[in-house]
């Protein structure tokens, strides 16, 4: 069975690329446009093993998302959080706070390779 | 008392030499009435003693007694009145009058009272003329001789003698002290002509200063920029009449006041506010700076004002010179926020045009073949160039709106190194170029500084290196000169920089010769933020080079070890 990867991420060409590397990886990859909408999954939907997020979101910022639910509820303690964002020094200051911080512009083999390296074997 | 007596003996006339000459006869009159009035007395009292036997003689010196009385207040009038040397004459000839009847026609002639007629002699230089003294001399040879033959007795040739040898030394003395009272006379002139000529140059150079003032009052008054004076203890001693329209205060608040307390004024920002407390703190001022007042933008620049006296310079107060900025201000802002929101914006779908060709390149879609692989890798070269220049717009465009700021951490060194060859080894290889590194022995595993920033550094200087070398080797050097200090040092075997130019390689979008900019592709944008991260990390960034030998960027920065680390280090 795939394990769900979750992709919040604004501009459709990026969510595409990522969910490309990620379903290359053998993730099953779900992609989610804004952050009203990931707040609803999130809410109710079952835990994903991946959450790729960006933090840059309309509505509802991909800050938001991160410290009112992801860090708030249990279901998402066993979650692997990647955090993307263009401003380095936001990705410093998160750097405690998920699992791995990329900086964009992101590189399709560099995502590919990291989650293949997360993935559990089998 | 003294003033009445002076008004006595003084005679009011214009002639110095008359005047000193009339108010001494005055005093040799005074003089003489007060031993007559003691002569007076002494005949009461030789009368009372002796009784009437010798009553006609001392009748006769009675009359004797009023006759000389009556007649020097005649020739004090006279004196006063006419002319000081006939009242000379007069009185010197009373003298010699009273005196050839006052003994005996022999004690006269060659006694005891002999001496007598050498008073009116010595007299006559000092009141009558100095020569008069002969005729004096002259007269009382005459008088001594006419008495000497009355008695039938030898002329005292002696005492005639001693006589004129008296007159010659009075008229000699006499003589002397006129011409020296004559040159005093003349000093005290030309003393006068310089005091009086000083006077003027003074006046004059007053005026001037007035004048000079008054100007420099004028071109203040007149300028557009605001001005400010202080004292040493930051007393406003006076301000423009721009300043006050800039700040929107009246003279009153300004003048004369404490900046300490204007600066309390609520149009100021809190941010504003600390700066000016900085530059009234430190001795050293920025060369300028900006605050906010109100919905204004101000420029501030201060300078100390040193007073050069005593062979030292003496601080006595600043001078504050304040631009409006707002207009350039918001100018700059808005060019900072649109080069951010475009840079933001370009980034976007240039991270999709990487994405995509390196799918293609993985070929995720099916493979491809060898020229279209090739292709693949010079779009995303492309790209990647395009993103790293945005960048710099980007890191350019904080700058100058002054939100980069550096956050220092922790930093491995060796980390930094490992980075920088994680990155720039390809690019090198690909110039055929080689990229090598070493750290000093005695730089601290473990230093304060803002990582992203000093990686950023170490890439922009290689970046430089390798676009401007064709063959051998780019050497990073990291190394410690002194105990606080800390460096970056890169150099290369490449081209040079002409030594015209190096003052001009940091400057914004400029490459050396111009030309560069088409040959080697780029803003020219790297180095110039190399130098403003370096300031902003309060380093000092150097260049040596040679033409056709290559170039070496020495980068020095303050070394501050974390202090978690020191421990560790102190245990290690």
């Amino acid at each position: 069975m795939s394990e769900l990867a979750l992709i919040i991420e604004d501009d459709e060409d990026l969510a595409s690329i990522f969910a490309e590397a990620l379903r290359g990886v053998g993730f099953e990859v779900e992609i989610i446009g804004d952050g009203q909408t990931a707040q609803e999954k999130l809410k109710k939907g079952i835990a994903p093993f991946l959450i790729l997020l960006d933090m840059h979101l309309p509505y509802i910022s991909g800050a938001d998302l991160l410290s009112n639910i992801i860090k708030k509820d249990d279901r998402f303690a066993k979650t692997i959080v990647i955090i993307t964002t263009a401003d380095a020094r936001m990705g410093e200051a998160y750097n405690e706070q998920v699992d791995f911080v990329m900086i964009k512009p992101i590189s399709f083999v560099q995502l590919r390779d990291l989650t293949s390296r997360l993935k559990p074997k089998g | 008392m003294k003033r009445q007596f002076d008004a006595i003996l003084n005679v009011p006339v214009s002639d110095p030499d008359d005047a000193r000459r009339r108010r001494l006869l005055n005093i040799l009159l005074f003089g003489t009435i007060v031993a007559t009035l003691l002569g007076l007395i002494a005949v009461v009292i030789d009368t009372l003693t002796r009784g009437p036997a010798d009553a006609a003689e001392s009748q006769a010196t009675l009359v004797g007694i009023v006759m000389v009385t009556v007649g020097i207040l005649v020739i004090y009038q006279i004196n006063r009145r006419y002319s000081g040397r006939l009242a000379a004459l007069f009185f010197l000839l009373l003298l010699t009058a009273v005196f050839s009847v006052t003994d005996t026609p022999e004690q006269l002639t060659g006694g005891r009272s002999l001496f007598l007629f050498t008073i009116p002699i010595a007299m006559s230089s000092l009141i009558l003329a100095p020569a008069a003294s002969f005729l004096f001399a002259a007269l009382s040879t005459g008088v001594i001789s006419a008495l000497a033959l009355s008695i039938s007795h030898s002329i005292n040739l002696f005492g005639a003698i001693g006589f004129f040898m008296l007159a010659l030394v009075s008229w000699l003395s006499a003589r002397s002290m006129e011409e020296a009272l004559r040159e005093l006379r003349v000093i005290n002139a030309n003393l006068d002509q310089v005091v009086i000529e000083r006077t003027k140059a003074l006046a004059e150079s007053l005026e001037r200063e007035r004048i000079e003032a008054g100007r420099s009052q004028a071109i203040l008054n007149s300028i557009a920029d605001g001005v400010v004076v202080f004292d040493t203890n930051w007393n406003a001693m006076l301000a423009n009449p721009s300043l006050r329209g800039m700040l929107d205060l009246p003279a009153e608040a300004i003048v004369n006041k404490n900046f300490r307390d204007l600066i309390e004024h609520p149009q100021l920002s809190p941010k504003s506010r600390g700066l000016l407390r900085a530059m009234m703190e430190h001795d050293t001022q920025p060369p300028s700076f900006r605050i906010e007042w109100g919905n204004k933008t101000l420029s501030i620049s201060a300078a100390q004002v040193y007073d050069y006296s005593k062979d030292r310079f003496t601080n006595i107060g600043t001078v504050t010179v304040f631009r409006d900025f707002t207009r350039e201000a918001e100018v700059e802002k808005l060019k900072s926020t649109f080069v951010a929101i475009v840079s933001h914006e370009l980034r976007t779908p240039l991270n999709a045009i990487l994405g995509y060709v390196e799918m293609f390149k993985e070929a995720v879609y099916g493979p491809m073949n060898e020229k279209q692989v090739n292709m693949a890798d010079r779009i995303m070269k492309n790209t990647q160039r395009l993103l790293g220049l945005i960048n710099d717009l980007l890191d350019q465009a904080q700058m100058e709106a002054g939100r980069l700021t550096i956050k220092m951490s922790p930093v491995r060194p060796a980390e930094l190194l490992e980075n920088l060859h994680g990155v720039m080894d390809q690019i090198a290889r690909d110039k055929s170029l080689k990229l090598t590194s070493e750290i000093d022995d005695h730089l601290p595993e473990v230093l304060n500084g803002d990582g992203a920033r000093l990686q950023q550094i170490m890439v922009n200087l290689v970046n430089n290196s390798i676009k401007f070398t064709k063959q051998g080797t780019v050497h990073v050097r990291l190394f410690c000169p002194y105990a606080n200090k800390w460096g970056i040092e890169v150099s290369d075997t490449g081209s040079g920089i002409p030594e015209s130019e190096i003052p001009y390689i940091f400057d914004t979008f400029r490459q050396v010769e111009g030309t560069a900019t088409r040959v080697h592709g780029g803003f020219g944008l790297g180095l110039s933020i190399v130098k403003q991260l370096v300031n902003l990390m309060n380093g000092d960034i150097q260049v040596k080079s040679t033409l056709d030998v290559g170039s070496k960027f020495t980068i020095t920065l303050p070394l501050v070890i974390p202090e978690e680390s020191t421990e560790k280090w102190r245990i290690g």
